[in-house]
């Protein structure tokens, strides 16, 4: 039994193993180059110092070292996760598609546990790329999260990934159980995976926990936000709202310095309140937390999906 | 004689239409049964439910004694089954089919699937879906057979074939018969394609049966009559009637005689079994035509 299942998902395995292995060839070798880099300019020591020097190592190792930073723009990679769930709910699609299950289900082993096998196949399977794919990119992004904080690449890292490679796994089994076709299942189950992705990450993430905010003036330092998930942070008055015209009364206070360098004049911010700052944000500290809770969210609903299918595959005629 | 599979008031609606209605009918061990009736009769159905792919709507169903949904742990070893489009995994190699038989069946018999494939010249290294319908096919029913089953059922086993690899398969199940106590049901809308292989018969017909036995009884038991038209209540009254066809003064009556047909008003014909199947088959649409004409 476990022989057929690993030979059903053969094709699929070997796929999903050749897209992170190019995901490997590409960022390995990177890795270690900023990695070495790091440790060599001593960028570490630099982190949370202010000086001159430093703050130039730092913006140095930044500018330097990651060509390929550009990649995670857009967020594409957010679709790999999904893109190794779906295709690792393929054979059970096409087990259904193609009447097969009526071949597996009359030979001596029970149904039930054609369908434990079947599923636990998959569901190990996306668990380990998904693994795969979080390790790469959360050795990868150890410099920069030493200087920006880990909440930049929130979505690569740690254990959310494999909470989002199974929640695309669980909705292609669900829908796939309901449709028996293929193709038009996975064109589904993606587009939701996308949107579910989408709808989390601008809306609900930032109300998990109630964001702190703070207010400070002029002269003083604020909250250190330098890790923090800085959810907004705008000119406002003492008490922190923000000016009801705000873009005017910046460019009314611009101004053009001795070098050419464009700034605000602070005692002209002040004429108008507006020379305080308000920001709303998620420390730091809440990292775990937030990886927990995303991946409960994800995790759970893909549990529930999967459990479906396997009711109606338990179920159905 | 024992049961190898029974179904009692066994019903089956998908939505609102049953497509197999209170089916009663017993197939003793060791028989050759076949399941004939038009396309949508509730032949593939009834089959279903009997290896436990489908459920009941109604009624029971079991195999040598066993529920093959709830028992299926016990029942699946016991039955082989051969779906009309003998499924099988397009990508895999023969030897693999056979691989996958092993693996999923204690009771494999590797040697005889390895000789059945070997005298019916299927490579092993080809892969399923490069080879022809016959051959997929014999696939198909190499591995049912290979489970070592008790009761084998096979749907629509020949619809898919051409004439040479119906009667090749034909001969297939008329060897496995032979060669081990096996009781087989095979369905089919056409009853020529099964008529030589089996000794006995069901008829379905709306999702009902309409007529089950040993096919030498069923054929000892019909008899055509032909006699005058105020007489055939009387008839009636003896023996089933089948089908019956009214001219001014004489009537044509098909009945499945209860006992010994001896009148001297009413002339007797034998039947042959075809002629049977079709009155049965087309048994709703005359009472239609009556009911229409009356």
């Amino acid at each position: 039994m476990i022989w057929l299942g690993w030979r059903l998902q053969r094709t699929e395995t070997i796929v999903t193993a050749a897209l992170l292995a190019l995901l490997a060839v590409a960022f390995v070798p990177e890795g270690i180059h900023l990695a070495n880099l790091f440790d060599q300019q001593h960028v570490a020591r630099c982190i949370n110092s202010q000086t001159q020097a430093c703050s130039f190592v730092v913006g140095n190792f930044t500018a330097n070292a990651g060509s390929l930073q550009a990649l995670f723009d857009g967020g594409w990679f957010n679709l790999i996760p999904g893109l190794i769930g779906v295709a690792l709910a393929v054979p059970v699609l096409l087990e259904l598609e193609n009447g097969t299950v009526r071949l597996a289900w009359t030979q001596s082993v029970t149904r039930r546990r054609w369908v434990t096998t079947k599923l636990g196949l998959a569901v190990g399977t996306v668990l380990l790329a998904a693994a795969g794919f979080s390790l790469l990119f959360t050795w990868y992004q150890r410099p920069f999260d030493q200087i920006y904080g880990r909440w930049d690449k929130f979505d690569f890292d740690w254990i959310v990934p494999l909470g989002y490679a199974l929640f695309a796994l669980g909705l292609a089994l669900a829908i796939g159980v309901l449709l028996r076709r293929s193709a038009l299942t996975l064109v589904i189950a993606f587009a939701i995976y996308v949107a579910g992705r989408l709808f989390v990450e601008s809306w609900l993430r930032k109300r998990f926990i109630a964001p702190l905010s703070s207010t400070w003036g002029p002269h003083s330092a604020g909250p250190n936000l330098s890790k923090a998930w800085v959810i907004s942070q705008t000119p406002s008055d003492r008490a922190g709202r923000p000016l009801p015209d705000g873009a005017s009364v910046f460019q009314e206070c611009a101004r053009t310095g001795v070098h050419g360098f464009k700034g605000v004049s602070q005692s002209c911010l002040a004429r108008h309140g507006a020379d305080f700052t308000h920001a709303v944000y998620q420390p730091a500290s809440r990292f775990w937390e937030f990886q927990g809770i995303d991946t409960a969210l994800f995790g759970g609903a893909a549990l529930l999906l999967i459990a479906f299918a396997a009711w109606r595959l338990l179920a159905s005629d | 004689m024992s049961v190898a599979l029974e179904t009692r008031g066994l019903g089956r609606r998908y939505a609102s239409q049953w497509a197999l209605q209170g089916c009663t009918l017993e197939i003793p061990r060791g028989t050759v049964t076949a399941l004939v009736g038009p396309n949508g009769a509730g032949k593939t159905t009834l089959l279903r439910l009997a290896v436990g792919l489908t459920r009941p709507s109604a009624g029971s169903v079991r195999v040598f004694g066993l529920d093959p949904r709830a028992q299926a742990a016990e029942a699946l070893p016991r039955v082989g089954f051969l779906a009309q489009e003998h499924p099988l995994y397009g990508g895999f190699t023969v030897e693999e089919m056979l691989r996958f038989g092993r693996e999923l069946n204690p009771s494999w018999d590797d040697d005889s699937a390895r000789d059945r494939i070997a005298a019916l010249d299927l490579p092993l290294k080809k892969k399923v879906r490069s080879l022809s319908g016959g051959q997929r096919a014999q696939v198909a029913l190499t591995l049912a057979l290979a489970k070592r089953p008790e009761l084998l059922l096979l749907d629509e086993p020949v619809a898919s074939l051409d004439p040479l690899a119906r009667r090749e398969f034909m001969q297939s199940v008329v060897e496995a018969v032979a060669e081990h106590e096996l009781t087989v049901v095979l369905s089919s809308h056409i009853l020529a394609d099964l008529e030589r292989v089996c000794d006995h018969l069901v008829i379905l017909a709306h999702g009902r049966t309409q007529l089950v036995g040993s096919i030498e009884e069923i054929v000892a038991s019909h008899r055509l009559l032909t006699g005058p038209r105020d007489e055939a209540e009387d008839v009636s009254q003896m023996h089933e009637v089948v089908r019956e066809s009214h001219a001014e003064r004489q009537t044509t009556l098909l009945v499945r005689a209860n006992g010994h047909v001896y009148d001297s008003h009413w002339s007797v014909h034998e039947l042959d079994l075809e002629e049977i199947v079709l009155a049965y088959l087309g048994q709703d649409a005359a009472v239609r035509r009556e009911a229409v004409l009356s």
